[in-house]
This record gives structure tokens, sequence and C-alpha cells, in this order.
């Protein structure tokens, strides 16, 4: 059996991680409280933009913008925007980010740009001696409108300059509390459903597009663009303190367990120990005592 | 008179949800209003001032709203915004200092990324500050 002192320290060191994961649960908790508010007022708009958008590109006229996807055209350059957390301790929710950016970009054969938002995943692919996008520093933290205006404004610079073809979002969306997805889903060039995925029996409508087709759909692609980022931002910043609680509450649950074990071996080394003076104690009483006993027959 | 289901989704919250009789919304060449059974149409909207009467003969409401677009399909119409705010809920204050970063950052030699960031920033103020005038005297 381990010696009590050992023991001791071992449930000292314990102690000291508990304070520190259970101050981490209790800081993420209120975070995610706040999180969970944004999440929620956010969720429709995100939910009725991208209905509305599909809604529009299968009823859009065939035209030549732009944002839509042109049929038999190569694109060799990716942009990938990348939504990981700044700090770690987060359970598995920055490596499941990052695992799905590194399958993409092994599985791709064409040139990816990344563009990073949050500490973390910048230092992991920097690390690997991936390019990334050097003047992207945007930070996980409280997601708000202003940033992702700027974000869109990067990525669509790119776009429309030509240096990117495609664009990719991958971000972490929230299913339930217990629950969150990594996702990736392509933002740009939007997609026209083929006509064999239109249930026949629905009845099409014929949108007039306003102003113009072409600036309706310039507009639209803006203004769908900046929602959508942000929509990403707000499920990824919810997920993370998420995952950041749950992680922690399991450590602090852990190291409670763990406490209560130590405990009972420490309680058993102590009593094992006294055992053994109360033992030698006695032993040695007896032993006195039949020594004494000894040289009084010996007198007699 | 007939009246028609609108939905108003800004990012942060859903600001009206309900019937409506008259709906006019800034699009990029004018105003632009919508009554019952109107035609199929998904509008671009500009930032600028939105007015609803709920209504017959009622009180219009009045609303700033920023860059978004309008589905109208079936009486059923859903508008969706960056955001969509009350004139008595804009801070005339935060709005004029956002102007005046703007015209100043305007001055400045910038590219052209940060100039689409800070046209719309001025167009923003621009619209909230003419609102606030408008209503608080």
């Amino acid at each position: 059996m381990a010696g009590l002192r050992e023991i001791q320290s071992r449930i000292k060191s314990i102690q000291d991680t508990r304070k520190i994961t259970n101050a981490m649960y209790m800081i993420s908790s209120t975070k995610m409280k706040k999180a969970r508010q944004a999440l929620e007022s956010t969720e429709p708009y995100f939910y009725a933009l991208q209905s509305a958008m599909a809604r529009i590109m299968r009823h859009v006229p065939e035209l030549d913008n732009q944002y839509f996807e042109k049929e038999g055209e190569t694109r060799s350059r990716i942009g990938l925007l990348v939504i990981s957390g700044d700090k770690g301790l987060a359970g598995s929710y920055n490596h499941n980010v990052l695992k799905m950016a590194q399958q993409f970009l092994d599985d791709t054969d064409k040139e990816v740009e990344l563009f990073v938002v949050g500490e973390l995943g910048r230092q992991y692919f920097s690390g690997r001696g991936v390019h990334i996008e050097e003047n992207f520093q945007y930070t996980a933290q409280h997601p708000t409108f202003s940033r992702a205006r700027w974000i869109r404004e990067t990525l669509l610079e790119k776009y429309q300059s030509g240096q990117i073809q495609e664009i990719h979002v991958i971000y972490t969306r929230m299913e339930n509390s217990f629950l969150s997805e990594t996702e990736d889903s392509m933002l740009l060039p939007l997609r026209k459903p083929s006509l064999a995925q239109i249930p026949a029996n629905v009845y099409q409508e014929d949108f007039l597009l306003q102003p113009s087709p072409e600036e309706a759909i310039d507009r639209i692609v803006l203004s769908y663009m900046t929602g959508f980022i942000y929509g990403a931002l707000v499920e990824s910043f919810c997920s993370e303190q998420n995952a950041r609680m749950v992680a922690m509450e399991a450590a602090t649950n852990n190291a409670d367990e763990l406490l209560h074990d130590l405990g009972i071996m420490l309680n058993r080394a102590r009593q094992a120990a006294i055992t053994q003076e109360i033992t030698e104690v006695c032993s040695g009483a007896r032993a006195q005592k039949q020594k004494t006993n000894q040289a009084k027959e010996m007198q007699i | 008179m007939a009246s028609f289901s609108l939905r108003i989704i800004s990012s942060n919250r859903i600001f009206y949800e309900g019937p409506c009789r008259c709906l006019i919304v800034p699009a990029p060449d004018g105003e632009r209003a919508i009554l019952a059974h109107h035609e199929e149409m998904i509008l671009a909207l500009r930032e600028g001032e939105l007015r609803m009467q709920t209504e017959e003969g009622g009180e219009w409401s009045y609303a700033v709203i920023s860059p978004g677009f309008c589905q109208v399909a079936h009486n059923r119409v859903t508008l969706l915004a960056d955001t969509v705010e009350r004139p008595e809920e804009i801070d005339a204050v935060r709005a004029q200092e956002a102007l005046e970063r703007a015209q100043e950052k305007m001055r400045q030699k910038q590219s052209i990324q940060e100039y689409h960031i800070t046209q719309a920033a001025l167009a923003r103020a621009l619209v909230r500050i003419r609102e606030t005038e408008k209503f608080i005297h």
C-alpha cells in the first residue's frame, strides 16, 4: 500500500485541480447562459434565412450571375472559413472542427485558402505548416454583426476578384443542449437544385425579382452571407461554451470520485499504521513483561 | 379590407408576426407598398424606414431597417433584415458617433473593402439619425 504521505499529496493536488475545473465550469455556465440567449434570438433568423434562400434558388430564372454555379466550370481554388475556439479545454469541440477541416484539406486536390476564426485553429494549422490567411485575425468570442460584415467583405473581395471560386464554412451547429454537430456547408457559388430534386406535385410560383433579377440577387446574396456568417459564429460560440461546460462538469465529477476513493485508501492506510503501531507496542510490552517475569523466576 | 400575414425577422429577434394591411418598405429604387394578395415577388431592401398599418384606419407603426430582403407568396410576406428597430429604440448619441466615425474614415485613404464597410455604416447611421429627428423633438 502506498505511503500515507504520497496519498495525502495526491489528494491535495486533485483538490487543487478540482478547484480550477469547478471555477471553469461556473464561468462557462454563465457565459453559456448569455450565448444561449443570443442563439435563441438568432435562430429564427438563421433558419428563415436558409429556407428563404433555398426557396429563391428553386424559383429563380436562369441567370448569368457571378454568384451562381456555372455548368461545366472548373473551380481550382477554394476559400475555407473554419470557425474554431480561442481556447482549449472544451472537450472534443475544437478537435471535431479541426478534424473536419483537415479531412477537407486531405480529400481535395484543389488549392485551399484557409480563413480561420479562433486562436486554437490558427495555431493548429500554422504548426502543421499549412498556409493560412495572415490578416484574418478574428476572435470567436462574443460574435457581433460588424465582425460578420468584415468577414463577408474579406471573403467576397477574394471571390469577386477570382482568387477563390468557392467558399465553404466549417462551423458547429447546436442541435440541442446535449448534442452539437460539426458541419461543412458551401456558401458560394449558389447551386440551383436539379429538376429531379423538386417534387413534381409542388406548385411552382413565378417570382418577380425586384428591382431587377440581377440587382436583387446581388443585394440578397450580401445580406444572406452576412446573416449566415453571423449565425454560424453564434452557433459555434454557443457550442464551444456548452462543450466546455460539459467537459468541466465531467472533470469535476471525476475529481470528486477520485477524492472519495483516495479518502478511503488514506483511512485504510492510517488504520493499518495505527494497528501496526499498537501491535508493536503490545508485543514490546509483552516482551518486556516476559523478561521481568523470567528475571523474577531466576531470583526465586 | 383584406389583410395579409406578415413576419418581420431581424438577426436578434422576431420583430413582428401577425396580420397586416399595408406595408411600405424601402427598395433600392424607391419605396414600395405591399397590400393583400400582392403578386408573388422577391424584393431586395435597402436601409431605410419601414411603415406598416396593421388594420384599416389603424395607426401606422414605423421601424428602421438595414439591408435585407422580402418574400411575398400566397398572401404571406416574410421580411428578413440584419437589424430592425423602432425609432424609440435607437440610441441617437450612438448613431451620431457612428456617423462621425464613418465620415472621419471616409476622408482617409482606405481599401475597397474598408470603403464598402464604411459606406454601409454611414448609410445606416444617416437613416437612424433621420428617424430619431423625426420622432423626438
